[in-house]
């Protein structure tokens, strides 16, 4: 079944030039699953790196405009873009030319695959 | 400062058959959105725009057009800024 789940997330990533990776991880950052191309960087994949977003929707929720559904940040290389998908926190690793709009607009096409794994995490934490 | 856009979109909107317009900037984010589009799909019609300019490189802008039966959507990209209008009927 993972297999089939990371097949279709290469094929969505593809689609988007400048993707490189797609991480979904716990809010720890501990990673359930990686979907990498060629030329994915290692350094936004560590778990210290991932956790941090928990922490920016800890935040983010203090400026009274609701849950912090993405956070997107952009640096000289590349560009991050979180979704809060808790329990679950789905990164998009890419080239900072990348289409952010067309990232976002992944996201309805990755919630069916998220709501599989977000019951696995769910039990994992009771 | 999206005085002008809105002023740009209403106009937009006043000529007949049109029912709604999107912007989009080149990194395919929602600048202004009007009438019957989905600010979703603004990342979506800027990467068209940007793949269907690789078609012809020495033409610049090329103007795109869906139809279905009843509905057409017509997209350009000029500099940064990407357009897409729907309206209503075919062109």
């Amino acid at each position: 079944m993972v297999e089939e789940i990371k097949k279709n997330i290469l094929q969505m990533i593809q689609k988007v030039p400048g993707v490189y990776s797609v991480l979904i991880t716990d809010r720890d950052g501990v990673q359930v699953l990686k979907v990498n191309t060629d030329k994915a960087p290692e350094i936004p994949m560590r778990p210290g790196f991932l956790s941090t977003f928990a922490l920016a929707v800890d935040q983010g929720g203090k400026l009274g405009l609701g849950k912090t559904k993405t956070l997107i940040c952009s640096y000289p290389q590349y560009l991050i873009v979180q979704m809060n998908k808790l329990p679950l926190v789905v990164t998009f690793i890419a080239n900072n030319s990348c289409n952010v709009g067309h990232i976002l607009a992944l996201e309805k096409q990755i919630e069916p695959t998220l709501s599989v794994l977000s019951l696995a995490v769910g039990e994992t934490y009771m | 400062m999206e005085k002008q856009l809105d002023r740009v979109m209403d106009e937009v909107l006043t000529v007949p058959g049109i029912s709604g317009c999107i912007f989009s900037d080149k990194q395919g984010l929602c600048i202004g959105v009007k009438g019957k589009a989905s600010a979703e799909s603004a990342g979506i019609m800027s990467a068209i725009a940007n793949q269907v300019a690789k078609l012809e490189p020495d033409n610049k802008s090329p103007i795109i057009v869906y139809e279905n039966d009843n509905q057409s959507c017509i997209i350009q990209q000029q500099g940064d800024i990407t357009a897409a209008i729907y309206k209503t009927g075919i062109i």
